[in-house]
């Protein structure tokens, strides 16, 4: 069973102006309370409300820090928000920024250990996984490799390849796909295509329109972090470029 | 608590993994590999045995064992913490990846040092039975439960140290130092009877890390159970660190990321 839902969720960061204080700060701040500098409060979510049921493909467009990615990551579980409800049911698998969550020091082969293992499977349910999420990287003997090495796209493979293989229920996806190269999008894409036909879930970002029309069938347009308009892709993508184009006649 | 222990087990494959990683990258490329872990310690003894032997006018035989055994233990209690203090730092990437009980991080600095602890450990058992001599079975099967307090302990540290350093930077330059100090508070280097008697004597009653060496030396180095009062207290920190350690980080657990 793979279902999303939120309520009226908020997230929001208090950040102090230098990331953490010293201990000259603390101590001299106690003295002069006044030189404190402010926190910095960052409305990340307002007041987000949907629902999303198995077999749909969500997309989330919008402008750069319109908070498309802390949504995505408030739905991993990653953030907590601040207030509000949010429900999800079914086994997440995620895919943010690449080269997150890989030992540098570690072979493909290890990573891809240490990867399942995080994502809940046991050395038993890997055995017969391995071989397939090699073969799906395409990278033969780079695997023996520390990935390090890696380039962008090779990582892009890799993590893509585990993420998909352990059959999540719910497919958590922030623009990562444009680093591979041609071929391998488009095997991705036929994957995530699979995926959906077999009734799960999966939410992804881009900036590539195009790819959220073909691949997502709902889209959120995220706006100053609230939800400026959820519906068929179609209507909210064409709104959305309405709205883009109107924007950039004005100024 | 026994819901985020099992939260922890159930991660098992991951961290254990991870650790073991760990140790095949510490000695990726040189020649002796694990043998350093070995080397390390005895080359240290070796070294401190004749320079503190000959002016402690102690027993090598004797302060050999003693000198590992002290060494062992408070490296182990010391190492989780100022590495521990980096160990959510270390983590981010995976952090920023899944949520998972936060614990596990330290508990992979920890399960690493563990390691080289252990091996220590079993130094010191070898070279205490070859010098001092049997204890007796009691007394030896007694270290068993006397390093599981230590290694709990070490792991609420870490777990402490670590939360500290995520919302004050500081705090692994301060342990640092603290910890300087404390070494030479702390009977590690010299017999407890050296500060018996004088003011300094004291603090060796208000030291938390000296019941842990007393666990770890009664049995082997003076061939006695560790007092019940020995034991009492050492389980009395543990479960302290332990609650503290657990309580802040359900309190901290899900704003950590925030602040990496």
């Amino acid at each position: 069973m793979a279902r999303i839902e939120l309520e009226n969720l908020s997230l929001t960061f208090k950040m102090r102006a230098c990331k953490s204080i010293t201990l000259k700060e603390f101590l001299l701040g106690k003295i002069f309370t006044r030189k404190a500098p402010p926190d910095i409060i960052v409305e990340a979510l307002k007041n987000v409300t949907f629902t999303v049921e198995k077999g749909h493909r969500l997309g989330i467009i919008g402008h750069n820090g319109a908070g498309k990615s802390t949504l995505l990551k408030t739905l991993a579980g990653v953030y907590y928000p601040t207030s509000g409800n949010r429900i999800v049911e079914g086994k997440i698998s995620s895919l943010f920024e690449i080269t997150l969550g890989f030992e540098p020091e570690s072979t493909g082969w290890e990573n891809i250990a240490f990867r399942s293992y995080l994502q809940g499977e046991t050395p038993k349910t890997i055995a017969s996984k391995k071989d397939a999420i090699a073969d799906f990287t395409e990278l033969g003997d780079f695997l023996n490799m520390p990935v390090r090495f890696y380039s962008a796209g090779m990582l892009v493979r890799l993590a893509f390849s585990i993420a998909t293989a352990i059959d999540p229920e719910i497919l958590l996806v922030d623009e990562v796909l444009a680093a591979g190269d041609l071929a391998f999008q488009a095997k991705a894409r036929q994957r995530m295509k699979d995926m959906m036909a077999k009734a799960h879930l999966m939410v992804m970002v881009s900036h590539d329109l195009g790819s959220i029309e073909s691949i997502c069938d709902q889209v959120i347009w995220m706006d100053h972090g609230s939800v400026r308009m959820f519906g068929p892709s179609d209507v909210v993508v064409r709104a959305y470029q309405d709205s883009v184009q109107s924007e950039a006649r004005a100024a | 608590m026994y819901a985020y222990i099992s939260s922890i087990w159930s991660y098992r494959y991951f961290w254990f993994s991870l650790v073991q990683n760990d140790l095949r990258q510490r000695y990726r490329g040189s020649v002796l590999g694990m043998g350093w872990s070995l080397l390390h310690p005895i080359a240290m003894t070796v070294i401190l045995c004749v320079v503190f032997g000959s002016i402690f006018q102690q027993d090598y035989r004797f302060f050999g064992p003693f000198l590992l055994a002290g060494m062992a233990v408070w490296n182990f209690l010391t190492q989780s913490i100022i590495v521990g203090c980096n160990s959510f730092f270390m983590a981010e990437a995976y952090i920023r990846q899944q949520p998972i009980p936060m614990a596990i991080y330290p508990l992979r600095t920890v399960l690493g040092l563990g390691f080289h602890f252990l091996i220590g450990m079993g130094l010191v058992v070898a070279l205490s039975l070859w010098f001092v001599g049997w204890p007796g079975i009691v007394p030896i099967l007694s270290i068993i439960p006397s390093m599981l307090l230590v290694f709990l302990f070490s792991w609420s540290l870490s777990c402490i140290f670590g939360l500290a350093t995520v919302y004050f930077r500081d705090t692994r330059h301060l342990s640092e130092v603290g910890l300087q100090i404390l070494f030479y508070l702390t009977p590690v280097m010299y017999p407890p009877s050296v500060l018996e008697g004088r003011r300094l004597g004291i603090l060796l009653k208000f030291n938390p890390i000296s019941p842990f060496l007393e666990l770890i030396r009664d049995p082997l180095i003076y061939q006695k159970l560790p007092s019940i009062e020995t034991f009492g207290v050492a389980f009395a920190l543990t479960l302290i660190a332990m609650v503290v350690a657990y309580s802040a980080l359900k309190a901290s657990e899900k704003r950590i990321i925030f602040h990496l």
